[in-house]
C-alpha cells in the first residue's frame, strides 16, 4: 500500500536489474508493513512472566510478516518471473490516506500532513490523467474520490446529494463514460438508494442537509 | 435417527413460516442475481446486505445471507454457459465445457443439467449437514484452547494449501490478515494497539470494511481495466431438458463432484471455488477419452457445478458445529452471527435449536426455489447480462458505500473500504490472493485468544499444543499438508489446478 510508486514497471528499468518484479517488490512491501508494525507496536508491554501480553502477539506476527517478506523479496531476486502488470494507484492512496489523517485526533500536525499528503495526492492525480496511462489512472482514482465524496457529505448534506454526486463522481472510472447518461442513471440510482435504506429498510439516514455549517462541511465526517 | 428426523421438523418449522420463506426466496433471487452478473460475488453482496439484516430476526437474516451464497453457486452457471465469462469464480471451470455445449445449440440441456447437478448436491449436503452437526457439536466440546489453536492452524494451512502460487507468499498474506487483526484493543487488558488514537480504529478494523474493500471495491479497479465486450449465445433456448443420454453420462459426474465437493467445503480452507476445480480435474482424470474435455462434455458441466453447491452448503458445517469459518464467505457469516448477539460455535445448536435446525431446513428449500428460479426463468437473467458494465458499477459502488456507512454510521470506516480497495487491488497485481488474508483477517481475535488461554494454562509451555493428544494430532496433520504443499513437484501441478479463489 506504501510503495505505489516503486512497485510500477518502469523503476525496475532503473540500476536493479530485478528477475521477479511482482515477488520482490511484493516482498519489500511486506517487509515495509512489518517494519511499520513493529513501530506501531513498539509501546505495548511483552510477555510477564510466562502471559502473553498485549504487544506479544502483534511482535510476533510483525517479525514474522517481515521474515516471510524477505523470503518473498529473495525468491523474486534469485528466480524469474512475469513483469508486474501495470497499475496506478499512487494518487487514491495518498488521498485517502489524507482522510486517515484528517480525522485523526484534534492537534496541528496531522492535520497538516494531510494537507501535504493531500495535495501531492491531487497533484499526482492531475499529471497521472494527463499522462499516457490516464486509462489506468481512473478506476482506483475515481472509486476512491467518489467514496471519500460520499463519506465527507453523507452527514453535512445528507443522503440524496451524497449519492448523487459520487455516483456522478465513480461514472468517470470508466472510459466508456456518457455524461448525459450519467446524469440521468444517477438520479435513477438515487432514488432508488432512498427507497431501498431509509424507506424500506427503515435504516436512519438524513436525507437532506440540516443545520449546514462550515464546521460540519470542514469537520470531514 | 428418529431424534434427526424430529430435529429436521423443527427445523422446517421454522424454514416454512411465511417470513422465512419470503427471506429465503430474496435470498435466492439475490444470489442468482449476483451469480449472474460478472464482476460481483458473493462475498461482496453479503458484506453489502449485512446492515439491511439489521431489522431481522436473526434466523431470518442468516437463511437469506446464505441463500444468497449457494444461489450465486447457480447463478454462475447460467452467464459461464452462455457468455464464457464466468458469472462467479466458482463457475470459471464450467466455462470450459459448458460454453463449447452451448456453441453446439445445447445450451438448454447444459443449464439444465447444472441446474439438477446443483439440486442433487444441495439436497445430499443438507443431509450431510443435519447429520454431521450433532457428532461434530459433541466432538467440539472436547477442544480445549490448544485444540481451537491447533484447528485454526490446520484450517490457515489448508488455506496456503489451497490457494495458487507460491506457498511463501500464501503465508504471507495469512500473517498480513492476521497483525491487521490485532489493531484495536487488546482482548485481555483492553489496551489500545496500533490505533493511534483514531476511535474509529478502538474496535479494531471493521471485517465488512476488508471484505468489501478486497473483494468489492478491488474487484471493479480490475474489471475496469478492460473494456467488456460480451457475446451472449444467441441461439433459441428450445428444448431445456437434457436427453436420456445426457442424464445417464452426467449421473456419475454429478455423483462424484457432490462428494468431492462435500468434502472439500467441510475442510477449512476450502470452499465452492475450489471444489469446482478439484471436480472438473478429477472428472477429466477419470474419463476414459479426456480429449472430449473443452469441447462440450457434459461430465464437465455436471461434476464441478454439482461441487461447487454441495460445497457452498457444507462449509456451514465448521461454522455452525466449531464455530471456525473455513472461507471468507463463512467469515462474513460470523459477522452477520455477531451483529445479532449470536456467538458462532457448538453452543449454537444447543441453546438455538430452532435456528441451527432452521438454516438447514431453508437451505434444502432454497435448492428447490433455485431450480425454478433458474431454469423456467432463464430468459429475464440473460436479459440482464445485457446491461453494460459501465452502468452496473456505479450502482455497486454506491451500495457498497452506503452498506459499509449504515453499518456504525461511520465515514471513516466507508473511507477504508476505499483504501482496502486499493490494498486489494495491490495485491493481485503482485500475485498475492487476497482470500487467505481475510481468513488469517478473521481467525486472527480467536487465535490470539485461545494461544494466551492455552499457554496460560501450560503455564507457558509451548510443547502443550503437540502433546495434547487431539491437538497433536492437528498439528502434525498441519506439518504434513504443509511439506507436501512445499515439495516443488507437487507444486507445479497445484498450479494448473486452482486459479482465483474466492471462497
Amino acid at each position: 500500500m506504501s510503495d505505489g510508486v516503486h512497485a510500477s514497471p518502469e523503476s525496475s528499468h532503473g540500476g536493479l536489474k530485478v528477475r521477479n518484479p511482482r515477488d520482490f517488490w511484493g516482498g519489500s512491501a511486506l517487509i515495509l508493513l512489518g517494519l511499520f508494525a513493529v513501530w506501531a507496536s513498539r509501546d505495548l508491554p511483552g510477555m510477564h512472566g510466562f502471559a502473553f501480553g498485549p504487544g506479544t502477539a502483534p511482535r510476533m506476527f510483525a517479525f514474522l510478516l517481515i521474515a516471510l517478506g524477505v523470503g518473498v523479496m529473495l525468491v523474486g531476486y534469485f528466480t524469474d518471473g512475469p513483469a508486474v502488470e501495470r497499475y496506478e494507484i499512487v494518487a487514491p492512496t495518498l488521498i485517502s490516506l489524507s482522510y486517515m489523517f484528517v480525522v485523526s485526533g484534534q492537534s496541528a500536525t496531522p492535520k497538516v500532513v494531510a494537507a501535504i499528503l493531500a495535495l501531492a495526492g491531487i497533484v499526482f492525480a492531475v499529471i497521472g490523467l494527463m499522462g499516457p496511462r490516464r486509462n489506468l489512472v481512473r478506476g482506483p482514482l475515481f472509486i476512491s474520490i467518489s467514496i471519500i465524496i460520499f463519506a465527507v457529505t453523507v452527514r453535512p448534506l445528507g443522503l440524496v446529494i451524497a449519492s448523487y454526486l459520487s455516483c456522478v463522481a465513480v461514472s468517470a472510472a470508466t472510459t466508456e463514460v456518457r455524461w448525459l447518461e450519467t446524469i440521468i442513471w444517477s438520479a435513477v440510482l438515487t432514488a432508488f438508494c432512498v427507497f431501498l435504506f431509509p424507506i424500506a429498510l427503515n435504516l436512519p439516514f438524513q436525507l437532506w442537509p440540516t443545520n449546514l455549517s462550515w464546521a460540519s462541511l470542514l469537520s470531514f465526517r | 435417527m428418529t431424534d434427526l428426523l424430529q430435529h429436521l421438523l423443527l427445523g422446517f418449522g421454522v424454514a416454512l413460516s411465511p417470513m422465512n420463506i419470503l427471506l429465503c426466496l430474496i435470498g435466492a433471487v439475490v444470489g442468482t442475481l449476483i451469480g449472474v452478473l460478472p464482476g460481483i460475488g458473493p462475498l461482496a453482496t453479503i458484506a453489502m446486505l449485512l446492515p439491511i439484516t439489521f431489522g431481522l430476526p436473526p434466523v431470518g437474516a442468516l437463511i437469506m445471507l446464505a441463500g444468497i451464497y449457494y444461489g450465486a453457486q447457480y447463478g454462475g452457471s447460467t452467464t459461464s454457459i452462455l457468455v464464457n465469462i464466468p458469472g462467479e469464480a466458482s463457475s470459471v471451470v464450467t466455462c470450459l465445457d459448458g460454453h463449447q455445449m452451448a456453441r453446439q445449440g445445447r445450451a438448454g440441456p447444459a443449464l439444465s443439467i447444472a441446474a439438477i447437478g446443483s439440486f442433487f448436491a444441495g439436497c445430499v449436503s443438507t443431509v450431510l449437514v443435519a447429520a454431521l452437526g450433532a457428532p461434530l457439536t459433541a466432538a467440539a466440546l472436547l477442544f480445549g484452547p490448544a485444540e481451537y489453536f491447533s484447528l485454526m492452524v490446520l484450517g490457515l494451512v489448508f488455506a496456503v494449501v489451497l490457494a495458487k502460487g507460491s506457498v511463501l507468499k500464501a503465508v504471507a498474506v495469512i500473517i498480513m490478515g492476521l497483525l491487521m487483526s490485532m489493531v484495536g484493543s487488546d482482548i485481555e487488558t483492553g489496551q489500545s494497539r496500533m490505533a493511534f488514537d483514531i476511535p474509529e480504529l478502538s474496535d479494531g478494523i471493521g471485517f465488512v470494511v476488508v471484505a468489501m474493500g478486497v473483494f468489492g471495491f478491488a474487484e471493479i479497479m480490475r474489471n475496469l481495466e478492460q473494456t467488456s465486450t460480451r457475446s451472449i449465445v444467441n441461439a433459441k433456448l428450445t428444448g431445456l431438458m437434457p436427453t436420456w443420454p445426457d442424464l445417464k453420462a452426467a449421473a456419475g459426474a454429478v455423483g462424484r463432484g457432490t462428494l468431492l465437493g462435500s468434502l472439500l467445503g467441510i475442510l477449512p480452507g476450502g470452499g465452492a471455488v475450489i471444489a469446482a476445480f478439484a471436480a472438473y480435474t478429477f472428472e477429466k482424470k477419470m474419463a476414459r477419452d479426456p480429449s472430449r474435455f473443452g469441447r462440450g462434455a457434459i461430465e464437465g458441466v455436471a461434476a464441478p457445478e454439482s461441487a461447487n453447491n454441495a460445497a457452498a452448503q457444507t462449509s456451514f458445517i465448521p461454522l455452525l458445529t466449531l464455530g471456525i469459518p473455513p472461507n471468507a464467505v463463512m467469515a462474513l457469516m460470523v459477522g452477520a452471527m455477531t451483529i445479532h448477539g449470536i456467538v458462532p460455535g457448538p453452543q449454537v445448536m444447543t441453546k438455538q435449536p430452532e435456528l441451527f435446525w432452521g438454516m438447514i431446513a431453508s437451505m434444502w428449500l432454497g435448492n428447490l426455489m433455485l431450480v425454478i428460479i433458474n431454469l423456467p426463468m432463464v430468459g429475464v437473467w440473460v436479459w440482464l447480462l445485457r446491461v453494460p458494465y459501465r452502468l452496473l458499477f456505479p450502482a455497486i459502488i454506491i451500495f457498497c458505500a452506503i452498506g459499509v456507512y449504515s453499518l456504525n454510521n461511520s465515514p471513516f470506516d466507508t473511507v477504508m473500504t476505499a483504501l482496502f480497495g486499493v490494498i486489494g487491488y495491490w495485491l493481485v497485481k503482485h500475485d498475492f490472493e487476497p482470500a487467505p488474508m481475510l481468513l488469517g483477517f478473521v481467525l486472527g481475535p480467536l487465535m490470539e485468544e485461545n494461544l494466551r488461554r492455552a499457554m496460560l494454562i501450560a503455564r507457558g509451555d509451548p510443547s502443550t499444543f503437540v502433546t495434547r493428544p487431539i491437538s497433536g494430532v492437528l498439528i502434525a496433520l498441519a506439518a504434513i499438508l504443509l511439506l507436501v504443499a512445499i515439495l516443488p513437484m507437487i507444486r507445479s501441478k497445484r498450479d494448473e489446478v486452482f486459479v482465483e479463489s474466492e471462497g
